[in-house]
């Protein structure tokens, strides 16, 4: 057996609109930066991030999809290996908040059932351009039963916190490895294997 | 029945129980220990004693089965408590003292012996007889494969100072009363579990004795026979099973994973950044006593400072000069010795110990104030023997090694080889010190020099060598000691040779230590006379420490040697756990973004292709360059996308679709549209689209989507190629009731006449047209080789130019110009294209079996005829009598009536796609040769009429 560097892995997968900051999260997350021109992800890419949690170092391996409406058929064969998926919309662009339940029906449909989402409504240091009100969001939120944050990128704002309570509900759903979890971790490390984008 | 007969009971007739010792293990239950043999092969058996103690073999149930190889491990951790090891087991006994004891030890030897022989001479120990008692073991498995892989960096980082983990130093907690102390006594009782005060009066020896066999811990087999083969023995046990002091390794690894030491490396690199400096200082004692009782005080040799040291490093050599103690780590001396030293260090300061050592008479004692013991971590000693043999203990050094806060400090005593001339030999016995001394509790273990702080003590023997014994009193009686140090043995190589690399000595202003008359001042006046020579010294080495003195003890005059001590400030390390916290963070960042700089990373110089125009056989081909921009080869490779089969559509070749770059170089990848005969009628019908995306998988790595372009209208943001249609590859059907060129036909038209069945549908009245009986646009190319080609040599079997091919496909599909162009082979060619590129072969699909299936009869083959649509019929007879009046040509244009036919019904029968690729070669020579069988009766018959 290889010697791992982490005790427990985790994949997050980044989905949403067009252009709503999901490649800026990532970033400020990973190299704590900010970008302000915006190139499009076109594809899929990841970034790796290592935190601790309960005392478990937690390797996060982070997805960042392509949000282009061309490829939201092809980017669903990525939900498959996600253990937690952010959800992320834009406070300024109300049509990219509309389609958070067709990007909800997309996780029903392809993402693994007990998958850990969170919805966050990114650039909310722009208030000044705002379009869709925080309870607009919370409310969203409320009715499918799933954690929601307001979040900037770029004023640094609930970014950390973003992932790392996403992190903390897929830790508290693994079983305790002193119990069965080793088997837990174990099931995801094949899974690892046969999937071919790890 | 003794336990050895007991076992044997339990084995098979060739096996036999060499020799069996009771025990407990570590739940406290009753144990036996079996060494097994079966024709030379030796295997550990632990059996749990049903009953105690046992009386028959069924009172023993096997516990475990271990062979007797390299990998089974026996230490000794403490006095008469051993430990076996082997793969992950790691189980603890304990065992009593008596002669079987010694007996288990020599075979188990014996055993590891014999085995590493047998192996030696290529003679492979076989352990297959052990399967049936492994068969009988409960199947247990409580290892955790993560138990070893769990890196715990604050533990490592020491950031949790509170609550000092314990560690080997725990075990020995007696605290050491200041010697005024009786006015302490109160306090004392609270603090001091094991000593209690009135020990200086009644010493309790059993509580004491077991203080120091825990945390001395030399391997004691107290009981074994005195005498010299045992010793070796002993020490050969020594060095084959490694018995070894310390605890068992449990929780000083070094880190493990390499991510673990990458942390360690930079943590270290950056150790000034979170540390501040405190200085301790250090007391180094050594005194060679020379087998002598202590006198009644000692206090002249380690009390004589004003201000209490705060650690104590106190080397004795010759502590006990009996034969007995060349056998038994037992030693009184060690005892009265131990006492004293406690009864005389500083009365200001309150001490406890962290370590004591012994080597027959090489102790070492080490003292730390009580405010530090908590921070005195990971401690741990061994010893390195090097007297008769190479391995006796009455010549060698012993270690401790502590680390305070976060500098690791190592205290060597020793005692090197004697007299005048062996010098070569002290030398020898330092290297051997100084390489084999590891301290085990460490994985890998740790060596001396791996130590930030080295304090070497002892009676090295070096001696005052090239001058006479007259100069050298003269010298010394006018304490002209700088003049007489340049003939010492020791001072002459320091600095100059291997010996005592990188160790440091203070100038010595003292006279020599040795040799005196016991109980005086006086030079050694028996016969032997020997030369004054300072024997006895304190080096040191490492970063940050300052020496205050150096001297000698004359007031002490027991021994043929005066004590000597030195007085050291050293800087001690001491994290400060946030700015540990803020770099550990730190670093651990710098190993994300590290670790994400590595990952493979390529450039693409196209995310999307767009393709103007595209035409049936005519090829565009486009390049995307990949650029290896990353630190890592990268090995790219196209992945079919969601439930596809293949990575792209069959249209767009790609090569190559998976190479690998290294770092800063590229790969060009060709991205050619080709449409041919296999895809061109999906895409005429609109089951295909000309437009793709190709997922570009980075091993390892992220992905990338390119995507083809073509007919996106409406999207502002790309610009749109589009496939333009073809005649070739549209179906008969549709070609019949096509009454212009292609060209001008309207995209949606065409989908409709391409809809299956859409000629039964059509009202031909309706649309005031008609049908033509066989597609224009083959009438036309027949008719031009019948007007112009029919003579021509080598008809059908010259191959056309691909130019001519495609300008005769435009003036197909535009109408324009009413002559073909190109050669008569191209025409030919492009006739036998078209036919090939029929969605629907001539002979549509579903009949292709029968008509093999009938080759034989020709009427039967007539009757598939009449069966298949019309505009098929039509067609093949159109065919069949072009290619028959060819053949009465045949004396121009050199047709054979056998390629002919083989031609002929290769592009008219064609399997279905269904079948097409699964057949055998054999099967499908024979498909070949009878589709030929088939054309060659309409081609041949007398009785053709259409």
């Amino acid at each position: 057996m290889a010697k791992k560097t982490y005790d427990l892995l985790f994949k997050l997968l980044l989905i949403g609109d067009s252009g709503v900051g999901k490649t800026c999260l990532l970033f400020r997350f990973s190299d704590d930066a900010f970008n302000t021109t915006f190139i499009s992800t076109i594809g899929i890419d990841f970034k790796i991030k290592t935190v601790e949690l309960g005392g478990k170092k937690i390797k996060l391996q982070i997805w960042d999809t392509a949000g282009q409406e061309r490829f939201h058929t092809i980017t669903t064969s990525y939900y498959r290996g996600a253990m937690g998926i952010m959800l992320v919309y834009d406070i300024t662009n109300a049509k990219t908040f509309d389609n958070i339940s067709k990007w909800l029906r997309n996780i029903d449909e392809h993402a693994n059932e007990d998958v850990e989402k969170m919805i966050l409504g990114n650039k909310c240091d722009m208030e000044d351009k705002r379009q869709v009100s925080k309870d607009r969001g919370d409310a969203i939120a409320k009715e499918h039963g799933i954690p929601f944050l307001e979040t900037s990128a770029k004023a640094n704002i609930n970014v950390e916190k973003a992932f790392m309570d996403l992190a903390q509900a897929i830790l508290n759903k693994t079983p305790g490895r002193d119990s069965e979890g080793v088997k837990g971790v174990d099931i995801y490390t094949k899974e690892q294997g046969s999937r071919r984008c790890c | 029945m003794n336990l050895c007969e007991i076992v044997q009971a339990r084995l098979a007739p060739d096996e036999k129980c060499l020799v069996c010792i009771d025990g407990v293990d570590g739940s406290k239950l009753a144990v036996s220990l079996a060494i097994v043999e079966r024709r030379g092969d030796r295997a550990l058996f632990i059996f749990n004693n049903q009953r105690v103690p046992p009386v028959r073999g069924s009172d023993l149930s096997l516990q475990k089965v271990y062979p007797v190889d390299l990998d089974l491990k026996c230490l000794a951790a403490h006095e008469h408590n051993i430990s076996i090891q082997s793969g992950k087991d790691n189980l603890k006994f304990d065992i009593p003292r008596n002669p079987s004891t010694h007996d288990f030890f020599v075979q188990l030897k014996l055993a590891k012996d014999l085995y590493s022989q047998s192996a030696g001479f290529g003679l492979p120990a076989s352990f297959s007889w052990l399967d049936k008692y492994r068969d009988q073991l409960s199947k247990e498995s409580n290892s955790n494969p993560f138990a070893n892989d769990i890196f715990d960096p604050l533990g490592y980082m020491k950031i949790n100072e509170s609550g000092p983990k314990k560690t080997a130093a725990s075990k020995s907690k007696s605290l050491i009363l200041p010697k005024s102390g009786s006015n302490n006594s109160l306090n004392s009782l609270t603090v001091s579990r094991e000593r209690s005060p009135h020990r200086k009066k009644s010493p309790s020896r059993t509580k004491v004795k077991s203080t120091i066999a825990k945390s001395a811990s030399k391997e004691s087999l107290d009981d074994l026979d005195s005498n010299s083969e045992i010793v070796e023995t002993l020490g050969e046990i020594q060095k084959q099973f490694g018995l070894a002091v310390g605890v068992p390794p449990k929780e000083n690894f070094k880190p493990g994973t390499a991510r673990d030491t990458l942390i360690e490396y930079f943590l270290h690199d950056r150790e000034s950044e979170f540390t501040d400096i405190q200085h301790l200082s250090v007391f180094c004692g050594t005194w060679n006593v020379n087998g002598k009782l202590p006198p009644d005080s000692i206090l002249e040799w380690l009390s004589v400072d004003t201000e209490p040291p705060d650690i104590y490093v106190i080397g004795f050599q010759e502590l006990d000069l009996s034969n007995q103690a060349y056998i038994f780590s037992d030693s009184q001396k060690e005892v009265v010795w131990q006492e004293k030293v406690e009864e005389c260090l500083h009365p200001k300061g309150r001490y406890r110990e962290v370590k004591l050592i012994r080597l027959v008479g090489v102790m070492l004692l080490v003292y730390i104030k009580e405010e530090y013991y908590s921070h005195v971590r990971h401690a741990d000693c061994d010893m390195v023997a090097t007297g008769i043999l190479g391995v006796m203990g009455n010549k060698g050094g012993v270690s401790v090694r502590i680390q305070i806060h976060n500098t690791s400090i190592c205290f060597v005593n020793c005692h090197l080889a004697a007299h005048q001339d062996e010098i070569e030999r002290r030398n020898q016995d330092y290297r051997d010190i100084e390489f084999k001394l590891r301290f085990k509790q460490f994985l890998p273990p740790l060596t001396i020099r791996e130590h930030d702080i080295v304090f070497w003590i002892g009676d090295m023997n070096y001696r005052i060598s090239d001058l006479d014994i007259n100069e050298i009193k003269d010298l010394i009686a006018a304490s002209r000691y700088k003049e007489l140090v340049m003939f010492d043995q020791l001072t002459k190589q320091l600095g100059k040779t291997d010996v005592f690399r990188g160790y440091s000595e203070q100038a010595i202003k003292f006279q020599p230590t040795y040799k005196y008359d016991t109980g005086t001042d006086d030079w050694d006046t028996s016969e032997k006379c020997r030369t004054p020579a300072w024997c006895d010294r304190v080096l040191y080495k490492g970063r940050g420490i300052e020496p205050k003195v150096y001297r000698f003890h004359p007031v002490l005059k027991i021994s043929d040697h005066k004590p000597v001590s030195s007085l050291f400030k050293v800087e001690i390390k001491v994290v400060d756990p946030k700015r540990c916290k803020k770099v550990y963070e730190d670093v651990n960042k710098m190993l994300d973004r590290l670790e994400n700089d590595y990952l493979p990373q390529v450039e693409l110089d196209h995310r999307e292709f767009f393709f103007g125009e595209v035409k049936f056989i005519e090829s565009q081909q486009k390049d995307l360059t990949v650029m290896n921009t990353g630190q890592v080869p990268v090995t790219y490779e196209f992945i079919n996308k969601l439930d596809d089969r293949n990575f792209s559509k069959p249209w767009l070749k790609v090569g190559p679709n998976k190479s690998v770059i290294v770092p800063g170089n590229k790969v060009v990848i060709s991205m050619e549209v080709y449409i041919d005969k296999n895809n061109v009628g999906d895409l005429n019908s609109g089951k295909d689209t000309l437009s793709d995306i190709l997922v570009l998988h980075l091993h390892g790595g992220k992905d990338f989507f390119i995507s083809f372009l073509f007919l996106l209208l409406n999207d502002v943001s790309t610009v749109y190629g589009t496939y333009v249609p073809s005649s070739f590859g549209c179906s008969v059907e549709a070609l019949v009731q096509m009454h212009g060129p292609i060209r001008e036909v309207p995209v949606a038209t065409l989908l409709d006449l391409e809809q299956p069945g859409s000629l039964s549908k059509v009202d031909v009245a309706a649309t005031g047209g008609r049908l033509y009986s066989v597609p224009k646009e083959i009438w036309r190319m027949v008719d031009h080789i019948w007007r112009y080609g029919r003579h021509q040599d080598d008809l059908f079997q010259q191959p056309g130019l691909d130019m001519e091919v495609q300008q005769i496909r435009d003036c197909l599909d535009t109408g324009s110009p009413d002559l073909l162009p190109g050669s008569i082979h191209s025409v030919a060619e492009a006739l036998l294209l078209f036919l090939e590129s029929l969605p629907e072969p001539v002979i549509p699909f579903p009949f292709y079996q029968s008509c093999l299936e009938c080759v034989n009869n020709y009427l039967l083959c007539k009757q598939i005829i009449l069966k298949i649509p019309e505009c098929h019929r039509n067609l093949f007879h159109y065919l069949i009598s072009f290619f028959r009046e060819l053949l009465s040509n045949a004396e121009h244009n050199n047709l054979s009536i056998k390629s002919l036919a083989s031609m002929v019904g290769e592009i008219i029968l064609r399997a279905p796609p269904s079948m097409s690729s699964n057949a055998s070669r054999q099967l499908r020579k024979s498909e070949d040769l009878k589709r030929a069988a088939f054309v060659y009766h309409f081609l041949t018959s007398e009785d053709y009429d259409e």
